[in-house]
């Protein structure tokens, strides 16, 4: 289908931005890949009266470490996150999670601010924003605020970012040396996540000093499987201990039943994938 | 054979006709002393079923290639050596069939020997034990199908019994234009496979003449008026059959006058390689020249027109039987259900091979749709009969990152109810390959009890049958349909509750 008929604007600035923004009100929508936006609009999904393409903003592009922190802009592609040196080395569990993304077509236009905000809870890189403790940093009228991704994550669908604001850059605290792995469960090659699982680990002397895993499309948010970090603390990293702590997966989980997977088989499968995510981080 | 034919809301074109084809076909490659079949078709509330690349014959090979895997399991027999047992051996051709078809030719020994070699059949055997026998979470299935099908339809006589409301014929013209160049008009319209050029090489070889002076033509019923279609795996072995009767007739008329040009006696005029000869002589004249002579007129024989046009309408006297020999090789991860197409190798006699290239596209296609339904395909309904996966943002299709690179080979056992050899191999793949995933799928998971999972072999499926079989009674939680899944499907068309922010 054709899309509903839409304005277009291309502001060359964050301020540009939210000032059109502001000015297109409640029917104005921001346009990042359009990896997401675009098949629903053609859809008609959606009938937004504006679009502001944050395409023109250099700012909003490129990667950069600053301190303790590696910063990404909400407009840099997937693709130019997965090859970025900086952060294979200190975020490496990003550049797994987003290779899995698609395909490389999607990957040379999606962005990690669009996947971010439009918070489908199939999407890829949710939980591993969440496990890693990302920080959002969301610009408008009033200047910028950020939000830690614990606080980010509202509903399906549906983030902090409020009415007038955008995302601008999303900072991952360091991880260099740490152990990690996306494992991600679909049904054919290149579709979303039926159930993903992101786990960072960091070993010392054998044993799990330090874990943080994510769960991708367990409930209506990413969700962060605390159980499992707490159970797997202090423990060898042997199958053993960790398939023992996986089975702690489920807490505080709302597994979505459709066609592919009923909730009791998301469970599961959950379960079998924090195990294989887990020890595999764990090397 | 008892079948209860879904033809959904509405009769479709040959909705009613696709079971039949499938009745002539349950017995397959095997000898059968005694078969009835009865088929009820019901009318549903869902889509209309149509004729789609096999019709009927993937249906009927799905059950006796179940079937035969079932009996050699009860039987303790290797599944192979089971279907050898009671195939028809290639020497016992002609063979007519409990159905009353007669196969003309064939060798499933050859096609099945070559395929058990390539596929490495007991070096899988073997490590299927292993590792059975260290329970391993993945486990190794292997997959059979040796198929058959009747196509290339189709004797119009045999289809009239059987109140089908077309004929089964095609029809050919060829036109030799005065520059030397051909144009060849058929009334099987292409959309893909490629007729276009192995008609062209028919032609070539038929009249002498350059491959890339012969034009087809096609598609537009003011070029074309007359034809029945590409369906059925007929192009070649009627619509190619048809150009090369017309070819035939085109000749003999060129053959009149060169031996009027050459002034010699028709009988004494020799063709070949494009020439016409006089025997025993070096005196002789290119096909090219004689279209151009026709176009004259200037000097040509009494009781002949001045042309070598022709047109030739081809009933066959009998369907094309290819067989073939499809091996799979299917790893289940039994932790999961997921299910892994590791390797799949096909042995095809397709009889003589006009062009292996697309001979092969054409496996490699049908190999993908028909593996497709075994794991991947499916229409949902809803309790209102409502479609609920109908767009392909929720329909699963597989991709090239979904399947294995395929082993596919040719072995020719000429068919000899046709000038050419040939036999049809569109729906090859589509008809021998569903059965040979699901009979893969189950000998994977077979010693744990499982002895069903229902088509497409989801790992969700799969997964819960082990369960099963474990006496593991796996709770299933309400499903809701309305909801297709994860991704941009998961925002629900009917309750757009999750419309992006
Ligand atoms: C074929 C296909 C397969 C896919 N498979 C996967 C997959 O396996 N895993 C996965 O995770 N995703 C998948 N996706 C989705 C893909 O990741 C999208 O790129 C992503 O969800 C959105 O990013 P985008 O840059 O394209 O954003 P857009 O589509 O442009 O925007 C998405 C939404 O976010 C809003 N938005 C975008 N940027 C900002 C911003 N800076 N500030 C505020 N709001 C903003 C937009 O207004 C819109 O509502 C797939 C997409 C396609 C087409």
């Amino acid at each position: 289908m054709i899309p509903s008929k839409f304005d277009y604007v291309k502001p060359s600035s964050v301020a540009d931005a939210v000032a059109a923004l502001q000015q297109g009100g409640e029917d104005a929508k921001i346009l990042a890949g359009g990896q997401s936006l675009i098949p629903v609009l053609r859809l008609r999904l959606a009938t937004p009266s504006v679009l502001i393409d944050l395409g023109g903003i250099p700012e909003l592009r490129g990667i950069r470490e600053d301190g303790d922190r590696i910063v990404i802009g909400a407009m840099t592609a997937y693709h130019d996150i997965i090859r970025d040196d900086l952060v294979k080395q200190h975020v490496t569990l990003l550049a797994q999670a987003t290779e899995t993304v698609a395909d490389n077509q999607v990957r040379h236009r999606g962005t990690l601010g669009g996947s971010l905000a439009h918070a489908d809870p199939a999407g890829d890189l949710g939980a591993v924003a969440l496990a890693l403790d990302a920080e959002l940093v969301i610009a408008g009228a009033d200047g910028s605020r950020t939000v830690p991704a614990s606080d980010f994550f509202v509903d399906y669908f549906t983030t902090a970012i409020g009415e007038g604001e955008i995302l601008t850059e999303i900072r991952f605290p360091k991880y260099t040396g740490w152990g990690s792995h996306y494992e991600k469960f679909n049904r054919t090659a290149q579709a979303w996540s039926m159930v993903a699982i992101a786990a960072a680990i960091r070993v010392e002397g054998g044993s799990i000093a330090e874990a943080r895993v994510g769960l991708t499309n367990m409930g209506t948010t990413p969700i962060r499987a605390t159980g499992v970090e707490q159970a797997l603390v202090g423990q060898p990293a042997t199958a053993d201990a960790v398939r023992a702590a996986a089975d702690r997966v489920t807490e505080g989980t709302s597994a979505p039943s459709d066609a592919d997977a009923a909730a009791d088989y998301r469970e599961h499968l959950a379960k079998v994938l924090t195990g294989r995510a887990v020890l595999a981080a764990a090397g | 054979m008892k079948l209860l034919a879904d033809m959904g809301a509405y009769l479709g074109l040959v909705g009613p006709g696709v079971p039949i084809l499938g009745a002539f076909m349950f017995n397959s490659i095997y000898k059968f002393p005694a078969y009835k079949f009865t088929c009820t078709n019901v009318f549903t509330t869902k889509t209309l079923t149509d004729a789609y690349r096999g019709a009927g014959r993937p249906e009927a090979t799905f059950a006796i290639e179940r079937i035969m895997d079932e009996l050699a399991v009860e039987l303790g027999r290797d599944p192979l050596e089971l279907r050898e047992q009671n195939w028809i051996k290639h020497e016992e051709f002609p063979f007519t069939t409990v159905c009353g078809l007669t196969y003309d030719s064939g060798n499933y020994e050859q096609a099945t020997q070559q395929a058990m070699e390539l596929f490495d059949y007991a070096g899988l055997r073997r490590e299927q034990e292993e590792r059975r026998r260290s329970g391993d979470p993945v486990q190794l299935g292997i997959g059979i199908s040796t198929f058959t099908e009747m196509c290339g339809l189709a004797p119009s006589r045999v289809l009239g019994s059987l109140s089908y409301g077309a004929g089964g014929w095609e029809a050919a013209s060829i036109r030799m234009l005065a520059t030397g160049k051909v144009e060849v008009i058929t009334g099987v319209s292409p959309h893909g496979q490629g007729h276009e050029t192995a008609f062209s090489q028919i032609v070539a070889d038929q009249l002498g003449v350059p491959f890339e002076d012969v034009e087809v033509l096609h598609g537009d019923t003011q070029i074309s008026p007359k034809g029945l279609d590409t369906y059925g795996s007929r192009s070649l072995v009627v619509g190619g059959i048809a150009i090369v009767k017309a070819a035939e007739k085109v000749v003999a008329k060129a053959k009149k006058l060169a031996a009027h040009l050459l002034e010699a006696s028709e009988d004494d005029i020799e063709f070949s390689g494009g020439t016409f000869t006089v025997r025993g002589t070096d005196k002789g004249k290119a096909i090219q020249e004689i279209a151009f002579a026709a176009f004259m007129a200037h000097d040509y024989p009494e009781d002949m027109e001045p042309s070598l046009d022709s047109d030739a309408v081809y009933d066959p006297e009998n369907f094309s039987f290819p067989h073939g020999t499809h091996l799979a090789a299917i790893e289940i991860d039994t932790d999961t259900g997921h299910v892994d197409l590791r390797k799949y190798v096909c042995v095809d006699d397709i009889g003589n091979v006009v062009n292996p290239l697309i001979a092969e596209g054409q496996v490699h296609g049908g190999l993908a749709q028909g593996i497709a339904q075994a794991l991947f395909e499916e229409a949902n309904y809803d309790e209102q009969g409502t479609l609920v996966n109908g767009t392909f943002v929720d329909y699963t299709l597989p991709s090239a990152a979904d399947l294995p690179s395929f082993d596919t080979r040719v072995v020719s056992t000429p068919a000899t109810s046709n000038p050419l050899g040939v036999k049809g191999v569109g729906e090859a793949g589509t008809i021998a390959s569903t059965p040979a995933i699901i009979n893969g799928v189950l000998d994977a998971i077979r010693h744990l009890g499982v002895t069903d999972v229902e088509m497409p072999t989801t790992s969700q499926r799969v997964w819960r049958a082990i369960q099963e079989a474990q006496g593991r009674s796996t709770q299933k939680t309400p499903v809701d349909t309305h909801s297709p899944g994860a991704g941009l499907g998961s925002i629900d068309p009917n309750n757009p509750q999750g419309e992006v922010q």
